[in-house]
């Protein structure tokens, strides 16, 4: 019976120890949460009231201090459309060939920290990147087309990072298994890996298409612009985002009245949660879809 | 099994050039006749970089019948089954020596492609692997890789292959459900089916009841027994019991002092249980070691 109980001492111990490891890593995970919600209740509380069907389907006017945001939300659109475009198939493509097709060593483990590390570029180094490539070099002006790519160089690291990460880790097995029905290893990559590791690929779309639409270094020398004329009808043309706005009308319109904003802000919060929630949705789909 | 006129269209077609196909055709004719070996591994070495993993493997398999390997771990009788649908290819830096005929080609020359090769010799393997879709979809994966999609097509060869294995009474009216919801023996089953899709010549079964329970096993072995009047099926089995259960030949394997496989005997497998003619072979199956 004693044997049982065990050591008064030890099970005390034990219990206690238990209890504020898993406490620490709770609080972690609340003081990580909290900001989040803060930022967002704050951002909501303080910038739902100018938030009006004319703030959203209007053009500025008066240096934004009035009319509305509709051509920013239209740019940073744009600009989120164009990244997808250039940045997935290539992305995709180069992740598949990584882990699917190169020969494993040292060269592959090479280019992988490689890639892993371009996701660490210092956003405006991405920037100056795309003018002298894409405006200067291939002249493309400063124009949506020269931004999406600049964008898209940005999340091409994300991108294939994380749907490498999501076909290396599909079952070994199920590879076996496929080639051993005699599908050849494009056959097998196409019908089993990759529905498989969808949800992982589509992960990190959603957080790179998502990060991109928030960035203002990349885009400031490659045509994004604060007041335009017309709204952009061509990838040859300038534009206007919602982070660069945001920077302009807080920082260099004096008298800018601060519910607007606010309002900027959380357009430009909800422009990326309703991508995320598209990828949600899909991602929902495809789970469904490999069940049955 | 198949209506014929189907499966010789697909016999044949591991070669590229047409002309050793035709050779290669004869050859089949010829073998079949005599009721020769439908397999047979010639003074085979393996090597993974600059391990040995077999070493001098001589063996001929009977067609449509049961050969066992046995062996204690680590003697490369899984190595030696994943010869005959070259998985070994696999391996980074694998290399394999001598000679592996299948009806007298050997698959290991230039002009055979290895995809057409693996839907002659299919594998099930140690664990249960049915793809994460609906049982349907599972049978008719091999299929669908060669192009067909038509949909009452697929029906009829999901139906048959299913019958085949000895599962459609089970999953008749379940076929949209995932294959992974299926029991362990069900699932392995199911891998069989999978495999009979393709319409094999040959089936390698790599310790195909190592995860299920005795009564999913015998279900196996009836199910073995079954497939081996059309089928070639090579086993291999940690289990001396099933292999005296099921096989008609059977292979003993052993590793050397370097590590490298052997095959120690190989005969009939009432003979090689009952009056076993190397010493080895004595010691293992009467538990000695292994």
């Amino acid at each position: 019976m004693s044997t049982l109980a065990g050591s008064r001492r030890e099970v005390f111990a034990r219990r206690w120890i238990q209890i504020a490891g898993f406490s620490l890593a709770g609080l972690a995970t609340a003081a990580v949460i909290a900001p989040v919600i803060w930022v967002v209740a704050d951002i909501f509380v303080r910038g739902h009231s100018a938030i009006t069907w004319d703030f959203l389907t209007q053009d500025p006017a008066r240096q934004g201090k009035e009319g509305g945001i509709f051509p920013v939300i239209v740019g940073t659109f744009y600009l989120m459309i164009g990244t997808l475009i250039f940045a997935v198939p290539v992305g995709l493509q180069a992740a598949i060939y990584l882990s699917e097709y190169a020969r494993p060593g040292r060269l592959l483990r090479l280019i992988n920290l490689s890639i892993v590390n371009l996701a660490g570029v210092p956003s405006i180094v991405y920037g100056l990147f795309g003018l002298s490539l894409f405006v200067f070099t291939l002249n493309l002006k400063t124009s949506i087309m020269a931004a999406s790519l600049t964008l898209a160089c940005q999340a091409l690291a994300l991108i294939i990072t994380s749907s490498r990460e999501a076909m290396v880790a599909v079952p070994r097995e199920w590879r076996e298994g496929a080639l051993a029905l005699g599908a050849s290893r494009w056959q097998t990559t196409r019908h089993v890996v990759l529905p498989r590791a969808m949800p992982g690929i589509l992960t990190g779309i959603m957080l790179a298409i998502g990060r991109a639409a928030g960035e203002t270094a990349p885009i400031l020398a490659v045509g994004v612009a604060f007041q335009l004329g017309k709204l952009p009808n061509s990838p040859d043309d300038q534009f206007l985002a919602l982070p660069y706005h945001l920077y302009a009308i807080a920082i260099q319109v004096p008298g800018m009245p601060e519910s607007r904003m606010w309002a900027t802000a959380l357009v430009l919060l909800a422009v990326v949660l309703a991508f995320n929630l598209g990828g949600i949705i899909l991602r929902i789909y495809y789970g469904r879809r490999r069940q049955s | 099994m198949t209506s014929n006129g189907e499966g010789q269209g697909l016999k044949l077609d591991i070669t590229v050039a047409g002309e050793k196909m035709m050779q290669a055709r004869e050859k089949d004719a010829a073998l079949t006749q005599t009721a020769t070996a439908h397999l047979r591994a010639d003074r085979v070495n393996l090597y993974y970089g600059h391990f040995c993993a077999l070493r001098d493997v001589s063996l001929e398999i009977p067609a449509r019948s049961i050969t066992a390997l046995i062996g204690p771990s680590g003697c490369g009788k899984s190595s030696f089954l994943r010869l005959f649908n070259r998985m070994n290819d696999l391996i980074a830096g694998s290399r394999v020596e001598g000679r592996v005929l299948m009806d007298g080609v050997d698959i290991y020359s230039p002009d055979v492609d290895v995809v057409s090769l693996r839907r002659h010799v299919g594998m099930v393997f140690q664990k249960p692997n049915p793809f994460p879709m609906s049982t349907f979809d599972n049978v008719a994966f091999g299929p669908r890789r060669q192009g067909i999609s038509k949909r009452s097509q697929l029906k009829d060869i999901v139906e048959r292959s299913l019958r085949e294995a000895a599962l459609w009474d089970e999953v008749e009216d379940k076929l949209q459900e995932p294959g992974t919801a299926l029991s362990g023996g069900q699932q392995q089953r199911l891998c069989i089916a999978r495999v009979l899709a393709v319409q094999p010549q040959v089936i390698l079964l790599d310790e195909p009841c190592s995860a299920l329970d005795p009564i999913a096993t015998l279900k196996i072995e009836d199910l073995m027994r079954e497939l081996a009047a059309q089928y070639t099926i090579l086993i291999v089995t940690h289990n001396m019991q099933q292999a005296a259960r099921v096989s008609s030949q059977t292979a003993f394997m052993m590793a050397d002092e370097e590590r490298a496989g052997r095959i120690i005997e190989f005969g009939n497998t009432r003979e090689l249980f009952t009056k076993p003619k190397d010493k080895r072979t004595e010691d293992y199956i009467t538990g000695r070691f292994g």
